[in-house]
This record gives structure tokens, C-alpha cells and sequence, in this order.
């Protein structure tokens, strides 16, 4: 029997933005076998060229969650990040990318399960989306016995 | 010999004569008729090959990131030359007391690729009056009306004119300022997602990666751009799809607030390939959101290089 | 052996040939044309600019060859298929240029098994230009409108009838059951090909090019010469005999593949020290010009350009190698 197609998303996490340990440990050892995490120090330090290589890798959907303004362990690191991956997420709409792929989640100290509920809504989202089929290119290459 | 080409010498002369700059920087006149080149002029005879006409297809201001920043520049500067100029002071690339700019009108770059079209084999001799332009082959002579071989990207200038020229030489273009390209833009964007990226896919798959576009743009003076990258490998080397649109989406991106819309790279590159509407929509969102635009002084960051509490976006929160 | 077909009856030829074998074509891209592979006759485009923009080196040399694909320790090489393929409309510069790649690929001891098979697998049907551009200068370095080398079968067109002069057994397999050339025919093609050189006039003295050239290798000239270059890559990658490459593995999708690679990027000569034997435009210009004009000639006495005019023709700042080669003659030190 094969399996039902689950959209692959690919959460790139600020390392602060989960107050909650609950919640941190859900990320780091119960995270669904089709969520790809990659943590980093800040939303700051997310350049387009990442959510661009997610894409070309082939995930349906690409989730960055940080601090919320004003909020931030580095200041302003978030606000760097803001204006250039909002204009991104509009540029990739542009071209074709449907714009609800990209989505950024600011998360509030005082928030609990917000990062779960937000990955479950996009995986619903994407599901009723289907597969992402644009900007897919960089798939791997592999044809032999285990592709 | 055009009015302006006289101005152009006689400047230059000034210029080199007082020692105020160490180079002016031109354009002179090349082996083929549609193809003038760039000149470096260090001396008052070399003053007298400056050229000037609807054919100088180059964003001079390419050449201040190339040259010594300690060398005091004469750039001989349209509209959107002058832009790039003051937007590279702005980014610190070249100091303003060491440039000058010979501020020249202008009514837009005739495309040498429409011409050939037009007259189907090679131009013996390509002569500019006011609203004509006369073309001789070996077969024909032709007269062709100036404005329909127009560059697109100068069909929708919005600045023809330098913008705070240290000498302004000759009068104001005498054409009015064309609709701009943000209907264009916006009519893109209603197309269906599917229609748009086929269009965004097809005109990437002829690249060939020469970064003629790259080397032609003024902004683009990073000594290691990011296709150069192996550790992180963001945009693959081969003519695919993958590194070609990441090339496209990318140098366009890195231009947000920046490109000052020349259309210097769409006449550079070899295979004719469209991507002036990427950077269009780029520039317009950044007018829309933040007010900006590029290069109209010395001072003003660009909206990426700079954040604030108040800005908005799309965000859940 | 030679033959002529009535151009009426081209189409038919094609068909015929495109049921033995795949038939590249120039067919019309935008505003230029390229070489494809027809699909339909109605997409030849015969009377456009004399020459392709991106040159045929590339159905030999594939700009991007994947290699192998790997994963773990595991790999796949490619393996080229058996395929002929039949190259219509060449020009003679781009079929000369492809014999001194040969000289490149298909070395005695070393042979490049891609440029080899797919050299065995190709016949080469030029068509000669009747009128050489502006930009054109293949008589200067040794080729010609009609030139033969390296072509199974030469196309002359005249009014109504193409001739074609059979200069192989590869290329006399293809054309066998045409009519033969008739005589006032051979004779208006042999006028016709005559008349193409009163288009061509020396670019520059090629005699004494190479002593020249070493001659100078120290001198300003380089200096001067460089300045409005860009260094881009389109003089090298729309030149019919350049062949640099590079070879990389692409670790996130694990294949390793073969790049056309240009000595005018900074990057191509920069080692993993730091360290850029060409660190300015100034060397790397020098090294394009030596390269064609001066070590070719050492290893195997030939020029490594065959004039076809495309770097004049589409360098973004116009900068001329007639203009390069001829200056570099008369350069004399202040």
C-alpha cells in the first residue's frame, strides 16, 4: 500500500523563540518525521539564499519562526530579517511561487503549542495545496538501487 | 559633430588642464558602427576621441568600482548614470570629492539588436539628427524614426536627465518623461502564477551563465558573488534550471532598493534574455513600502541596509 | 562526386535524412538563431544572421556534461547513446574550429570518450557563406567562406539550386541518390565562392604574430588594451575553439559535472592559497590573446581562432580582437 503524500516543511527556527521548554523539546525530539529543522541564533541571520535552497530542494513549504519585534535576544536582529524576507516571500510570488509556501510566525513570550498549531495549519494548507511544482529543481540526482 | 560632443571635449579638457580629476571617462568611438566603446582619457589629446551618441550602451558608472578609489573621476553621466553614481557613494565605493560628474542629457540608448532587425544585414555607417537615425548597409540606406528603436528599458525612463551633475553640459532632454514600467509591472503580476513562472523559466533557460549582466550592472561590484560560492554551494555552476533561476531570482534580489533600472544587463547579455521586470517590481515595492528610490542623493540608505520598529509585514503573530 | 538539389526539394532531403538520424538545425531563438535538433523542416532558418550565437562547439562539448551521479559510495557514470547525428547548415569557421578541438579532445594517447563518440557519430554538412559580414575575418587566420576543413559535405547556395560538394565517405553516404552537378551550375558555384572574398579584406598581418606577441607580454600594452573589459564571459563562451573547462561535484544533488570555464573570470586562475597568478584584467586579457595567438601556434602550429567575428560582434563594450591583434603589431614602447 502506498503511503499518503505528507507535504515536506522545512521549519527554520530562531534558537529563542520557543520560551516554553515543552514546546523547545517537542521541536528538538518529537518533530514529525516530514518537518526539516534547521535552528539558527537568530532570524537575523536568515538570508533569502536559505529559503531559497528549501525550495530548490524540493519542500512544499517553508516555516521561519522568530522573536517578535522588540522582542528579540539580539535587539534587532529581527528586524534585520524583516523587511528583506517579507519583500522575498512578495518576489517569489511574482515569479509564480504561490506566496502562502513562505510563512513567518513571530511567537510572543507567553505563547504555548503556538509552534505546534502553526505547523499543523500549514500542513493542512499544503495538503489541499499539493505539492509544491515550481522552483523544484535541486533534486538529488541519485538513480540507482536505493533512489 | 553634435553640439554635445564639443561640450563633452571642452570639459574634459578643463577638467584634465586644472589636474581636477585624473581620468574622464567616456566613450569613443569603436570598430563597428553600433558599437562605441568605453574610453579613459588621461590627456588633452586623448580628449578629442569622446564620443557621444544614442549608441553608448554602457552604464559608465560600472567603471568607478573597477578603477583605483584614490583616482579623482570625470564620469560623463546621463540619468541613469548619475544615479548609479550617487548610489555607489552612498555605499561607500567612491568618495564624492573624488568624482565628478559631467552631467549629459539624454534621450533614451537605441538598441542596436531593433536596428539589425530592422535592416536585416550588417550597418556600413549609423548616423543620429534630432528624431532620425540614418542607416547605411550594404544593400540599403535606411531612415528610421529614433523612438522606435528605443531600448525598452529608456521607453519607460523616469530620470533621462542627471540627477545633481557637478556641470550640467547642454540642455535638459527635450523629451517627456514616459509612463513608467510599474504598469508593466503590475501586469505581470495578475497573470496566472502558472503563466508567470513559465515566463520567468523560459527566458532563464537560455542563459548561459557569461555574467555579462553581472559585469555590465554598476551595483553588482562584489569581489566574490555568491554563484562564486562552493561552501555554501547556493547556486550551482551548470546550465540547468536550478543554478540559472537561483543566478535570475538571487542578482535580481541583491539589487532590492539598488538597481537604478538602466537596463545595462539586458543589453549586455548575449541571448537577449529579459530581466528588467524582476528588478521593476523589486524597485516599485520598495517605493510603495518605504518611499525610496535609488540614487536620487548622497545620503539616503537603501531600505535593506537599514529597519525600524514600524515596518510592516505579512507576518503571523 | 558532387550534386545539387533544387531548394524546393531541401525539406524532403531533411525529412529523409531525419529518419536516420537526429538533424541539428539553425531554427530561430528570439531574435538570433541556434543550432536544435528539427522537429519540423519549417523551423529552419537558413537566410538569418550568418552564424548561430551560441556556436556549435556545444553539440560536441555540451556546455554541461553530467559526468556520474553518486550517492554514498555508490556512482552511475553516463553513458552516451548510440546515436548519429547529422549537423546541417554549419559554417565553415565553426567546422574548422571544431578540428582544432579535435586536436584538444582527440588526443592519441588521451582521448575525451564524449567528444570522440560523438565525433564518430556526427556528420558535418556546412554551408559555406556567400556574403561574410562585417565582423567576419576567417580569411585573415586561415579559414575561409568555403572552406572545406573539417566538413563532410559543403552547401553552396545560388538562386535555385544548393549545391553540395561531397569531401567524404560520410558525408557521400548522405547525398548518393541526388543528381549530379551540372556544369553551368559548378560553374556559377565556383563564381559565387570567388565573389564571398571580395567581402573579407586582412584584418592583420597573422607572419611574426607569435614573436610579437612575446615580444610585448611585459610591456603597458596589456594595461591599456584591458581597461574597458568587463571580464564577462561572453567572448569565451560564444568562441567556436575556446574549450577551457571545470569539473565539479555538486554535493547537494551528487553529480559531478563538466562546466565550460573562461580564463577572464578572476576566479578561474585563483588558487586555494589566495594566491592569482592573472590577478587584473591586465593578465587575463594577455593570457586570451597569447592562448589564440601565440601558445596555439606552439602546439600545433596553428591559430586558435577562426574568425568568425562573435566576440566582436556581442562583447558588451565593443572591444574588437582585430583592433587587439593589430595595435599589439605596432605597439612600440613609450
Amino acid at each position: 500500500m502506498t503511503k499518503p503524500w505528507k507535504p515536506k516543511i522545512t521549519l527554520f527556527q530562531c534558537q529563542w523563540c520557543l520560551y516554553a521548554e515543552a514546546d523547545q523539546h517537542w521541536v528538538d525530539h518529537q518533530l514529525p518525521n516530514n518537518i526539516y529543522l534547521v535552528k539558527v541564533p537568530c532570524t537575523g541571520k536568515i538570508s533569502p539564499l536559505y529559503i531559497l535552497n528549501a525550495i530548490q530542494g524540493g519542500t512544499d513549504g517553508v516555516l521561519i519562526s522568530g522573536c517578535l519585534p522588540e522582542k528579540c535576544h539580539f535587539k534587532e536582529g529581527n528586524l534585520g530579517a524583516r523587511r528583506q524576507l517579507d519583500e522575498f516571500s512578495r518576489f517569489l510570488n511574482y515569479i509564480g511561487y504561490e506566496e502562502d509556501r513562505v510563512r513567518f510566525a513571530w511567537l510572543d513570550l507567553q505563547d504555548r503549542g503556538r509552534i505546534q498549531q502553526e505547523l499543523a495549519r500549514m500542513e493542512k494548507d499544503l495538503l489541499e495545496m499539493g505539492p509544491a511544482d515550481k522552483l523544484t529543481t535541486r533534486l538529488p540526482a541519485w538513480e540507482g538501487e536505493d533512489a | 559633430m553634435s553640439e554635445i560632443q564639443t561640450l563633452i571635449r571642452d570639459e574634459a579638457v578643463r577638467l584634465l588642464e586644472a589636474h581636477l580629476v585624473d581620468v574622464v571617462v567616456g566613450f569613443k568611438a569603436g570598430t563597428t558602427p553600433l558599437h562605441p566603446q568605453p574610453a579613459f582619457v588621461t590627456n588633452v589629446q586623448e580628449a578629442q576621441n569622446l564620443l557621444m551618441d544614442g549608441f553608448c550602451q554602457n552604464n559608465l558608472a560600472t567603471y568607478l568600482t573597477r578603477l583605483p578609489k584614490e583616482q579623482k573621476i570625470g564620469l560623463v553621466a546621463r540619468g541613469c548614470e548619475t544615479r548609479a553614481a550617487h548610489a555607489l557613494v552612498v555605499e561607500n565605493q567612491h568618495a564624492r570629492d573624488r568624482l565628478y560628474l559631467i552631467g549629459i542629457p539624454c534621450q533614451g540608448i537605441l538598441s542596436w539588436r531593433k536596428i539589425e532587425a530592422e535592416v536585416g544585414e550588417d550597418v556600413l555607417s549609423a548616423e543620429e539628427t534630432g528624431k532620425t537615425v540614418f542607416i547605411k548597409t550594404r544593400n540599403g540606406n535606411f531612415k528610421l524614426n529614433r523612438q522606435d528603436f528605443i531600448h525598452d528599458t529608456c521607453l519607460h525612463c523616469q530620470h533621462p536627465d542627471p540627477v545633481s551633475p557637478d556641470i550640467m553640459l547642454g540642455d535638459p532632454s527635450p523629451i517627456t518623461v514616459p509612463e513608467s514600467s510599474d504598469q508593466l509591472v503590475q501586469g505581470f503580476a495578475i497573470l496566472k502564477p502558472s503563466e508567470r513562472y513559465a515566463y520567468f523559466s523560459q527566458e532563464a533557460e537560455r542563459c548561459i551563465r557569461c555574467y555579462a549582466c553581472r559585469e555590465a550592472c554598476p551595483m553588482c561590484y562584489c569581489t566574490e558573488c555568491f554563484v562564486d560560492h562552493t561552501s555554501p554551494r547556493w547556486a550551482e555552476s551548470m546550465i540547468s534550471p536550478s543554478g540559472t533561476h537561483a543566478w535570475h531570482i538571487i542578482r535580481a534580489f541583491h539589487q532590492t532598493g539598488r538597481c537604478v533600472s538602466c537596463g545595462a544587463c539586458e543589453r549586455a547579455c548575449p541571448m537577449d534574455i529579459k530581466m528588467t521586470y524582476l528588478t521593476d517590481k523589486l524597485n516599485l515595492d520598495m517605493r510603495q513600502e518605504y518611499g525610496f528610490e535609488v540614487g536620487m542623493d548622497d545620503a539616503s540608505q537603501p531600505p535593506f541596509a537599514a529597519f525600524s520598529l514600524d515596518d510592516k509585514d505579512q507576518f503571523v503573530s | 562526386m558532387n550534386y545539387q538539389i533544387e531548394k524546393k526539394d531541401l525539406p524532403a532531403l531533411l525529412q529523409q535524412w531525419m529518419q536516420i538520424a537526429q538533424v541539428f538545425a539553425p531554427v530561430k531563438v528570439e531574435n538570433f538563431t541556434q543550432f536544435k535538433i528539427l522537429s519540423n523542416t519549417n523551423e529552419l532558418v537558413l537566410n538569418g544572421p550568418l552564424n548561430t550565437r551560441y556556436p556549435p562547439k556545444s553539440l560536441f562539448l555540451p556546455q554541461s556534461e553530467v559526468l556520474l551521479k553518486y550517492q554514498d559510495r555508490d556512482f552511475t557514470t553516463t553513458t552516451l547513446d548510440k546515436q548519429q547525428r547529422i549537423i546541417f547548415g554549419i559554417r565553415p569557421c565553426d567546422a574548422h574550429a571544431v578540428t582544432l578541438l579535435d586536436t584538444v579532445f582527440d588526443d592519441q594517447d588521451n582521448p575525451d570518450p564524449y567528444w570522440k563518440t560523438r565525433r564518430e557519430q556526427t556528420t558535418l554538412v556546412g554551408l559555406g557563406c556567400n556574403e561574410p559580414r562585417e565582423t567576419c575575418f576567417c580569411t585573415t587566420v586561415g579559414s575561409g567562406p568555403f572552406d572545406k576543413l573539417g566538413l563532410d559535405i559543403l552547401i553552396t547556395s545560388l538562386d535555385d539550386v544548393y549545391t553540395l560538394e561531397v569531401i567524404t565517405e560520410k558525408g557521400a553516404q548522405l547525398v548518393a541518390d541526388l543528381p549530379s552537378l551540372k556544369d553551368d551550375n559548378q560553374q556559377q558555384m565556383l563564381e559565387v565562392q570567388d565573389r564571398a572574398l571580395d567581402y573579407l579584406h586582412p584584418a592583420f598581418e597573422c607572419e611574426g604574430i607569435k614573436e610579437k606577441l612575446y615580444n610585448i607580454f611585459e610591456s603597458e600594452y596589456w594595461q591599456q588594451v584591458s581597461q574597458s573589459c568587463l571580464g564577462c564571459g561572453v567572448c569565451t563562451f560564444l568562441c567556436p575553439t575556446c574549450f577551457c573547462f571545470d569539473i565539479v561535484d555538486e554535493t547537494q544533488r551528487g553529480e559531478r559535472v563538466r562546466n565550460w570555464d573562461t580564463c577572464m573570470f578572476r576566479i578561474y586562475s585563483q588558487e586555494a592559497s589566495g594566491h592569482n597568478p592573472r590577478p587584473t584584467r591586465s593578465e587575463r586579457t594577455r593570457q586570451r590573446i597569447m592562448h589564440k595567438y601565440a601558445y596555439w601556434l606552439d602546439q600545433i602550429e596553428q591559430i586558435g581562432c577562426t574568425g568568425c567575428g562573435r566576440c566582436i560582434h556581442y562583447c558588451p563594450v565593443g572591444i574588437d580582437i582585430r583592433e587587439m591583434i593589430g595595435n599589439a603589431r605596432v605597439w612600440r614602447e613609450a
